[in-house]
């Protein structure tokens, strides 16, 4: 059997924030930019596209976040979602296969890293050249911006809850100075 | 014997907190508050350096960051040792070691005070006469020079202490917490603005927080007691941050400024533990308010740089705040009222006054009477003529001024003294403002520069906008106030204030002596040891930019940048060419305005955090297994894998042979590889490779050039046919984002009109290709029920399959010309199945390559490397890759430059083999190519791009760029080197199995 492996492989609680990689999360990046596109996904997935950019919605399973005119990620909202499977093949069903758009499995590509706590913002400062002060307060808000000069997309989940995707071969350098930066807040 | 100058409580010292520090070695006391300044000089320590160039004993001259002469050593000998430290701006701690620096053996007894009887050998510009003549002297002076250049020590140890950068964003930055930036502050804030507030020092309120004179008021309470108050309130506002101890440094376009926020250094260290030390902000402010406040103006005199000089300004803050006398026998020299002010205070606190020198002839202001009533002796229209004590001021010589100031008059008149305050008026500190582009105009009634045109949101307000007294800050900062944040009211609207303040001034720029002028040392900038004379030497010698009389006297450079001394330069110049301050500008203020450290500069970026490292899922099992690592872009690659202590050498011709003899496995996961949908992906590649793509069918590979626009080999890579519009494109590990980036500019900008979506999926998989006579025998070991014979799956060309349930990819392509599968599976089964393969492999001796050895494999083949075969000047042509550009082909991108004049030239530089004629001799890469070494100049034909040992070959074979080389073939060419000349015969670039036999067995 092949084994499974997270890309960080660790949990960090220090007093004010907590850091924890969310593994196995299912991912998918979507293509499309007609309005067929649009309602054909809206009709598989249940839930409408973002398309007001930098936000994200989401429905008991799934997160969508809005990530270009014509690119949006999805993600399940729980581990190892099995569900998540026919939700692709569906995608792939009435979207690549229709000539509608496109549907990639970015699973391994993003690693997602949950931060919870009440200095996540104090943190993002020490990095990141992006205005978190209207952010912070938006549940969905959702940026793509530079942390400790890495790539990253940031979703605000909920108050004193976020999430960093990063791709998975950033992820432990993005993952300790993310733990040496909140180990002094 | 140190004394105690310390005069009676002073609420801002904690004189309950004693602290004990050493400074040249001895070791003084001062308490919780203190700056190094306020506490020596509390132990009446005004000696505290050398001067830069003459090595003349200097004292401190001011409490501020304007500090020109009481620059130390900090901490000397240990690793958080700091050069070039004013001691105005060090706070005292417990176990603080200072020393001065530029002297030697003491600053008591300095060997280089030599230079102060040189000083008619050592003129403004000296340094550069010595370019000059005689020419060949340099070399002699060269070593003096240098020894003598510079100031502080440098730490010679790793830096200890932890820095860090921080993002701000506001909406205001107010930028000085003195009365006008406190009143801004609040204003913004309580307009509900997210508000910053910083100051240099570590209390706020400026100077009004220790203004308690009896005849000045605001609301019918003193200054010092009505801006607590203000600065309590302020404290408590939610949407405003203060920042203490932090000094901007430098103001940017668009309101970007970078701050330096001092955290720990006013602790004692055993405190520091873990703790960032300094911080650099980086804010980025919707609107920038400054109140950076006024620096007073020295007097240019004879010898006015001796210790126990001050600016008046300096001795009031030192006794109204510190509680510090500075002398006991005080005089004070003007040109405007404010040194009275330093007087009402000495006699508040009983610190004996000798005689007041004012140069205006008949100063009459409420205060200048109060002063007289006081018995107190003012010499009007007298000014100083010179000073004497060596390392202490012990005299004045006054003299009467002539009319119109130029000359002196009558007889000299001798005053005994320990401590002379001077004060020449007061310049707006209008660096940042400056900085941020502003314009400044001059304002002719009291020669001041102020504020003009402002090129960002922002204003300056109180006496850095040249509004020097509490009456006329507190009459306009409101509507200054109302209009920059447009609004109709602020709470200081009606302020009741009642202040007698007289700006009445009489500016001479150089003050007159006795003596002729060529005998006198009026210092204008202190700091560089810039005279008066060394300004009107530069004049004489043709000098008439102010920017060029800058660099020729170096007044108003170094860490000073013209804080105290600018002024008076330009008025020298001035007055000395005939023509207006107005009109003869300001030298640039540069960014910083106060020093920072590397280590702010750098914050965290350094040892791990220095770059980003990127790694593969197979990154653990590399490192267990004790590979060498090597960075590619930001990857750390294995390089090769060393056993039984081989060196690099011995373990890559381990690694070849056995890829060559049974079976190698690499870690290909760091190649770009980009997911390509869309109803027009064909078209798409069509238009960025060379060769055509339209017919390649599905589950079939193919090798890919993509040219940039001027037709120059930009990326290569094997592109893969999933589907009928599904491609997977794979670039150099180097290329994938710029790759990505070019080709989806291309899409956005020009071609918008095919269906095409790009999506970067490296990191998604982790990639092991396995190479050699025995891959397809342990591929087959791996997924039996996969049909690998020739017909099902030949070479180039791909497979859908599962590992133990887990979907895969196997392209059966090959860069090192063996046999060879490259597996592609999600990154996190990457390591595992790379285990699996070694596993499998275990029975052919499976061996792990890194890229050392994959270099030298593909070298054998011929594979050229993107980068390091070529450099964007080489064609596929030159690269003698003609079979892969398409003839047929519309267009795509580079082709219309391949047939320009130049790019068909037949004698460019093109790719060949090189062979040595000694095959034990290894050619350097990088070395230079000839056909006739004796030929002068030698004509360089071109040189070599790859090199290597081959041990499959048992020869040394090279590849290489040379002018027209594809017809050289059999040729032989030179490769000078440093000892000796090596012969090499050109060849075919393929060493190996040019029939691809080894591929496709």
């Amino acid at each position: 059997m092949l084994n499974f492996q997270t890309a960080i492989n660790d949990q960090k609680n220090f007093s004010e924030i907590k850091l924890n990689e969310i593994s196995p999360i299912r991912k998918l990046i979507l293509r499309g930019k007609s309005r067929e596109f649009l309602s054909a996904v809206g009709k598989t997935i249940n839930i409408l596209l973002p398309t007001e950019p930098n936000t994200s919605s989401s429905n008991g399973e799934i997160t969508i976040i809005w990530l270009s005119p014509d690119e949006w990620i999805i993600f399940s909202n729980s581990i190892d979602n099995q569900d998540f499977n026919q939700i692709e093949e569906k995608l792939v069903q009435n979207i690549c296969k229709t000539k509608l758009g496109a549907v990639i499995d970015v699973t391994d590509q993003f690693v997602m890293i949950n931060l919870t706590g009440n200095k996540i913002f104090d943190l993002f400062q020490k990095g990141s050249p992006f205005n978190f002060n209207e952010f912070r307060n938006k549940k969905g808000a959702t940026t793509q911006t530079l942390l400790a000069k890495i790539d990253v997309i940031i979703q605000n989940k909920d108050q004193n809850d976020i999430n960093v995707f990063v791709r998975r071969s950033f992820s432990r350098h993005l993952y300790s100075w993310m733990s040496d930066s909140a180990s002094r807040l | 014997m140190s004394t105690n100058s310390r005069l009676k409580t002073s609420k801002f010292i904690d004189e309950t907190s004693r602290i004990s520090f050493k400074f040249n070695n001895k070791t003084y006391y001062g308490f919780k508050g203190d700056t190094l300044a306020s506490a020596l000089l509390a132990n009446d320590v005004h000696l505290v350096g050398r001067s830069f160039k003459y090595h003349r004993p200097r004292g401190i001259m001011t409490a501020g960051s304007e500090e020109p002469n009481a620059i130390v050593q900090i901490n000397d000998g240990t690793a958080v040792t700091e050069p070039n430290v004013r001691a105005t701006e060090v706070e005292i701690y417990e176990g603080l070691e200072a020393s001065s620096q530029n002297c030697w053996p003491s600053v008591n007894f300095d060997i280089g005070g030599i230079n102060n009887l040189l000083s008619p050998l050592l003129p403004a510009g000296f340094y550069y006469k010595t370019f000059m003549w005689p020419a060949s002297f340099w070399e002699k002076y060269e070593y003096f020079i240098r020894k003598s250049a510079g100031l502080g020590k440098s730490p010679t140890q790793p830096d200890p202490d932890i820095y860090e950068h921080q993002y701000i964003h506001c909406d205001v930055l107010v930028i000085g917490a003195g009365i006008s930036g406190i009143m801004a502050a609040k204003t913004a804030a309580k307009n509900g603005l997210k508000t910053l507030l910083v100051d240099e020092k570590p209390i706020l309120g400026g100077n009004t927080i220790y203004k308690d004179n009896e005849d000045t008021s605001i609301n019918n309470q003193t200054p010092s007691k009505w801006i607590s108050d203000q600065i309590n309130e302020l404290e408590k506002l939610d949407n405003l941050e203060i920042k203490k101890r932090t000094s901007v440094a430098a103001y940017h376009g668009y309101n970007y400024l970078l701050a330096r926020e001092n955290l720990t250094d006013h602790l004692p260290i055993h405190e520091r533990k873990n703790k960032i030390r300094q911080r650099l902000l980086k804010i980025r402010a919707k609107k920038v308010i400054t109140s950076t406040g006024a620096l007073e103006r020295p007097l240019v005199f004879n010898n006015n740089d001796r210790p126990g000089i001050l600016l008046a300004s300096a001795l009031k803050r030192y006794s109204d705040l510190f509680g510090v006398a500075c002398g006991k026998k005080n005089v004070l020299f003007t040109n405007n009222d404010s040194a009275y002010e330093t007087a009402l205070s000495f006699i508040n606190k009983g610190i004996k006054i000798e005689a007041i020198i004012d140069i205006r002839e008949n100063p009459n202001s409420k205060l200048v009477k109060k002063i007289e009533e006081n018995q107190i002796k003012i010499f009007k229209g007298y000014t100083v003529v010179d000073t004497s004590g060596y390392k202490r001021i012990n005299k004045v010589s006054i003299m009467q001024l002539s009319k119109d100031g130029q000359k002196v008059v009558g007889n000299k008149i001798e005053i005994p003294c320990d401590c002379l305050g001077m004060s020449g008026g007061w310049t707006p500190a209008v660096h940042l403002f400056t900085q941020s582009g502003g314009k400044l105009s001059f304002r002719e009634e009291d020669q001041v520069f102020i504020p003009k045109i402002y090129t960002s949101k922002q204003i300056s307000l109180g006496s850095c906008n040249g509004d020097f007294s509490l009456d006329s800050i507190i009459k306009n900062i409101p509507g200054q106030l109302k209009q920059f944040f447009e609004i109709n009211s602020t709470e200081f609207d009606n302020l009741d204030i009642e202040s007698n303040e007289d700006l009445s001034k009489r500016n001479i720029w150089l003050l007159p002596s006795d003596k002729i002028f060529g005998k006198t040392k009026p210092f204008v900038d202190y700091q560089n040891d810039a005279t008066a004379k060394d300004i009107k030497l530069a004049l004489r010698e043709g000098f008439r930019s102010i920017e060029h009389v800058k660099r020729y006297t170096t007044t108003g450079m170094g860490t000073d940048q013209g804080k105290l001394g600018n002024m008076h330069a330009l008025g020298i110049i001035a007055d000395t060419a005939g023509v207006k301050m107005g009109e003869l500008g300001t030298t640039t203020f540069r960014p910083p305005y106060t020093p920072l450290t590397f280590g702010t500069i750098v914050g965290r970026n350094v040892g791990e955090y220095f770059d980003i490292f990127r790694k593969t899922p197979m990154h653990d099992w590399h490192e267990q297994n004790k590979a060498e690592f090597e960075n590619v872009g930001q990857w750390k690659r294995a390089w090769y894998y060393p056993k039984n202590n081989e060196n690099m050498h011995q373990a890559v011709q381990r690694e070849s042979k056995a890829a060559r003899d049974s079976a190698g496995i690499l870690d290909a996961s760091t190649l770009g590889k980009i997911d390509i949908q869309g109803t027009d992906a064909s078209e798409f590649l069509n238009r960025v490779y060379t060769n055509a793509w339209s017919k390649l069918a599905i589950g079939k590979c193919r090798y890919g050039l993509m040219l940039n626009e001027d037709g120059m080999v930009y990326d290569d890579g094997v592109t893969t046919r999933l589907d009928e519009n599904h491609y997977i494109m794979t670039t150099t590990t180097g290329g994938a984002a710029n790759v990505l980036g070019k080709l989806e500019d291309y899409l956005q900008t020009e071609w918008p009109e095919l269906d095409v979506y790009l999506t970067s999926v490296t990191d998604h998989y982790a990639t092991a290709s396995v190479c050699g006579p025995n891959s397809k025998k342990i591929l087959q070991k791996i997924i039996p029920d996969l049909d690998l014979s020739d017909d099902n799956f030949p070479h180039m060309s791909f497979k859908n399959a599962k590992i133990d349930g887990v979907k895969c990819r196997i392209m059966r392509i090959s860069f090192t010309g063996e046999h060879s599968y490259e597996i592609n599976i999600p990154a996190s089964y990457g390591k595992s199945l790379w285990e699996k393969c070694m596993e499998a492999g275990k029975e052919y001796n499976i061996t792990p390559y890194g890229t050392e050895t994959m270099h030298l494999l593909r070298a054998e083949k011929g594979f050229i490397i993107v980068g390091q075969d070529t450099d964007a000047t080489l064609t596929p042509i030159d690269l003698q890759m003609d079979w892969i550009v398409s003839k047929k082909k519309y267009d795509f991108i580079g082709k219309r430059s391949l047939y320009r004049s130049d790019t068909i030239k037949e004698d460019r530089k093109q790719l060949v083999g090189l062979l040595t004629d000694d095959p034990n001799e290894v050619l350097e890469e990088g070395a230079q190519i000839v056909a006739d070494a004796n030929k002068k100049p030698i004509e360089m034909l071109g040189h070599v791009t790859s090199s290597y040992y081959s041990p499959n070959l048992n020869k040394s074979i090279a590849l290489g760029v040379v002018r027209g080389g594809k017809k050289m073939l059999g040729q032989k060419l030179i490769i000078p080197m440093e000892n000796k000349n090596i012969n090499v015969t050109v060849s075919d670039p393929v060493f190996l199995d040019k029939e691809n036999k080894r591929l496709n067995a």
